[in-house]
């Protein structure tokens, strides 16, 4: 239980007071921010609508003049929805906070290389290291640069296959009695997400290299 | 605000709208603000020591004229560029914050700045007086660069409280831009606003729905500006003069001059000549518009790379931009609209005056935050990520850029060796990978914590970031529920007792001052009344008698006296008491100058 600053009414965690409307500092995980049921499969334009609706209700601007104890209360109930609607807004962001609610973590056991892609990599930290090696502005650094900058384009088709598996499995996942099963699909594509970000970071990275070498 | 609709008060002594940001600082104190102290900078360079950044004052002391004080907000001593060391002198430059030095007195850049606001206050205060409405200016919306890191941000904040202001928010420039142009038109889509200005540049992304404002993305660089481009252009001047010609102060003010005079005749003719005036000859070159564009091309091209950074992390394209509003005067320049239309693939607008739509803009802002645009609500974010340092040196982000805020993240920490009794934080910002590449924000030594094995005590510090952008901190046990007491050492900028002390150094000065300006006035009306008594007994000696003679000299003898003490009272006491006696002598030469006249007169008509 809350107790409001403007109103002084006790109530159960919210992001506004029940009573008169101010906003309220709770302790609330996302879904409960934006008064979702915790599932997986959100609708996107119904989710950014609803966080625009609660933002113009509790955001600081509103309430620039208040009494200091209801500007704070802004300020956190405010932070506490941005914070929120950008975790869920994103798929793999949502995803690894499904996962934390339920009490598992991906990045302590994500040490190993998931199987699917570890010839992928192989190859992409082999042409990276060629061309770290490779003199600057020769034949032979255009030429890797050229041929990581085709890998480039097949690990984001790779990137979004994944993010399409996940977001076809997130409407399977919210089915009850399958949290098994679900606590290890959903690890094992994220996990892939994961690396395959690593891995497009740091070929733009090299790509960004040459290019200013 | 007028009937909804914000408008520009002109303050400046010629009815400008634009106060110019440059302070004056005499070796007494005194303070000019705007187009006099401009005025001030350039006939009265004086050099000592080969430095030319002095300027002399009366007396023979030595003042400071600062431009552009907006570009050392929040910066440590060690991030002056040698060029501003010659420009400028500064206090010890090994301290958390620049100090300029004075005379025997320093100055913060929060302190200068005080001055542009105060002066800015008096300007608006007198505005609205003359306008029938006797308003004090008490809350203010500041603009800043919206890439702006939170030391410079808390620096603006330190300066409005420094000028007695409650500063409600900051607000990012190009965000404030994209209000003065949104608000006819309510319009849905995504907005670019490119802010190129005299010392820094700004790229923001919004996308505007109903009446919410929300920013997608925001880049820039603090240190790229159209001065770069004038000073490219001064280089091309009289670089080459720069070793074999002993270049004072005041030939590169008129060179600068003479740049930025050509550079902005160039957005509408083909070419023109450059005078610069040299001790002796002036050199005369002919810039063309080719030519300028070629010297401006590689800093536009480090503006459009920015854009191409924000769009990508917008999540969009440039194709989903659908319109371009420019902000600052450096976009004035044919070349820097036409590779913005190149990138963004549209025609920019620019209907209102560059100069003033981030002014515009914020007070639509202050009308939101008053409550009277109820529908309007702007969604900002942080330009640059924050995370802390962690084993070997590494940066750790939890507060990504571009996070919309206020945003908050909690992180738990502990200790780890046993019976440890403090937690050392170091909080960055930055996007570099090392600790080091990014800048420091603050030190923070979390404790006392109760002695225990390492890795038992859990305490949780929650990063806030507020709606003006700035880093609060808090932490708590979470095996007690106690509040933890954070010692915050900002590593730059001023800490709260620092501006403390400076409010009540202000306060001391100001009434220093005032009785050191009544002292000055009261001297020089005895100096006038004693030049002016000793003028008309020589002219008019036979007017006078013995005895009066000798009044009028006993009390001018006093007066001469006086005049040289502090006795401010004494003195015009007695300035008040000779300008009795001398009353009858004074109307006598009243009288015998009509006679004359008429005599005068009466001759002519004779004639």
């Amino acid at each position: 239980m809350i107790e409001c600053p403007s109103c002084g009414r006790r109530q159960e965690p919210l992001l506004i007071c029940a009573e008169c409307g101010s906003p309220l500092a709770a302790p609330l995980d996302c879904f409960a921010a934006l008064g979702l049921p915790r599932k997986l499969t959100i609708d996107l334009d119904a989710l950014e609508r609803r966080y625009h609706e609660l933002s113009r209700r509790i955001h600081p601007d509103r309430f620039a003049s208040s009494a200091v104890a209801v500007r704070g209360a802004s300020l956190r109930a405010t932070a506490t929805l941005t914070r929120s609607y950008r975790t869920l807004r994103d798929p793999v962001a949502r995803g690894l906070y499904w996962l934390e609610l339920n009490g598992e973590k991906l990045a302590e056991n994500n040490k190993r290389v998931p199987p699917e892609l570890a010839e992928l990599v192989f190859e992409v930290q082999e042409q990276l290291a060629e061309m770290r090696d490779a003199p600057a502005d020769s034949a032979a650094a255009r030429e890797l640069a050229s041929q990581v900058g085709a890998r480039r384009v097949q690990l984001q088709a790779r990137m979004d296959d994944a993010l399409a598996e996940l977001d076809r499995n997130f409407a399977k996942w919210d089915q009850p009695a399958q949290e098994e099963m679900l606590t290890l699909e959903l690890k094992t594509i994220l996990s892939n997400i994961a690396y395959l970000r690593t891995l497009i970071r740091d070929v733009d990275r090299a790509l960004e290299n040459a290019k200013a070498a | 605000m007028e009937a909804g609709e914000p408008r520009v008060i002109a303050i400046g002594e010629k009815g400008s709208a634009l106060l110019p940001s440059v302070v004056a600082i005499g070796p007494d104190g005194a303070i000019t603000v705007g187009e006099r102290a401009i005025e001030m900078e350039p006939h009265l360079t004086i050099e000592r020591d080969g430095q030319v950044s002095a300027v002399g004052f009366a007396g023979g002391e030595y003042g400071a004229v600062i431009r552009s004080v907006k570009r050392y907000m929040g910066l440590g001593g060690d991030e002056i560029a040698a060029e501003d060391r010659a420009r400028y002198a500064f206090a010890d430059l090994s301290g958390p914050v620049v100090r300029f030095q004075i005379g025997r007195r320093v100055f913060t850049p929060s302190q200068i700045s005080a001055e542009i606001l105060r002066d800015l206050k008096d300007g608006a205060e007198r505005a609205l007086h003359a306008a029938g409405k006797d308003e004090k200016v008490e809350r203010v919306v500041i603009t800043v660069p919206a890439y702006f890191n939170d030391g410079q941000r808390q620096a603006t904040k330190d300066a409005g409280r420094l000028a007695g202001l409650e500063v409600v928010r900051l607000v990012n420039e190009p965000t404030a831009a994209s209000l003065a142009y949104g608000l006819n038109k309510m319009a849905t889509g995504n907005v670019a606003v490119f802010d190129f200005g005299g010392g820094t540049f700004d790229i923001s992304i919004l996308s505007i729905k109903e009446g919410i404002f929300e920013v997608l993305a925001t880049n820039g660089d603090t240190h790229l500006g159209g001065d770069d481009i004038d000073r490219a252009i001064v280089d091309w001047l009289i670089g080459e003069l720069r070793d074999s010609l002993k270049l004072d102060r005041h030939v590169w003010n008129s060179a600068r001059t003479a740049a930025e005079d050509a550079k902005k005749r160039l957005s509408d003719v083909a070419g023109t000549d450059v005078v610069v005036d040299l001790p002796g000859h002036s050199i005369r070159k002919h810039l063309t518009r080719t030519a300028l564009e070629q010297m401006a091309a590689p800093f536009i091209a480090r503006t459009l790379k920015r854009c191409e950074l924000a769009v990508a992390d917008a999540r969009i394209t440039p194709a989903d931009i659908d319109a371009v509003v420019l902000v600052g005067g450096a976009t004035r320049m044919p070349l820097v609209r036409r590779r913005v239309a190149e990138v963004f693939h549209r025609e920019p607008l620019c209907s209102i005056n560059p100069d003033q739509v981030v002014a515009l803009g914020a007070a639509v802002q202050a009308s939101v935050l008053m409550g009277t645009q109820g529908d309007m609500l702007l969604l900002d974010v942080v330009p640059l990520s924050l995370g802390i340092e962690t084993m070997g040196g590494v940066m750790e982000r939890l507060i990504h850029r571009n996070t919309t805020i206020p945003t908050s993240v909690a992180e738990g920490f502990t200790t780890a060796v046993d019976n440890q009794t403090h937690v050392d934080i170091h909080v960055l910002q930055g996007e570099r990978e090392l600790a080091k590449d990014c800048r420091s924000l603050a030190r923070f030594k979390l404790g006392p914590i109760q002695a225990q094995s390492a890795g038992v005590p859990r305490i949780e510090v929650t990063f806030l970031i507020d709606a003006n952008g700035i880093l609060n901190v808090n932490a708590r046990d979470e095996r007690t529920g106690r509040e933890h007491s954070i010692d915050v050492k900002p590593s730059y900028g001023l800490t709260d007792d620092e501006i403390e002390r400076m409010l009540e150094e202000a306060i001391d000065l100001g009434e220093q001052d005032l009785e050191e300006r009544l002292l000055i006035s009261a001297r020089n009306d005895a100096e006038q009344i004693l030049g002016a008594l000793q003028k008309q007994l020589g002219e008019f000696g036979p007017l006078v008698d013995v005895g009066e003679r000798e009044r009028m000299e006993e009390v001018a003898g006093r007066l001469e006296a006086a005049r040289t003490g502090t006795d401010r009272e004494l003195i015009a006491k007695l300035v008040e008491e000779l300008n009795e006696v001398t009353t009858p002598f004074a109307e006598r030469i009243m009288d015998a100058a009509i006679k004359l006249a008429l005599e005068k007169k009466s001759v002519e008509e004779l004639s």
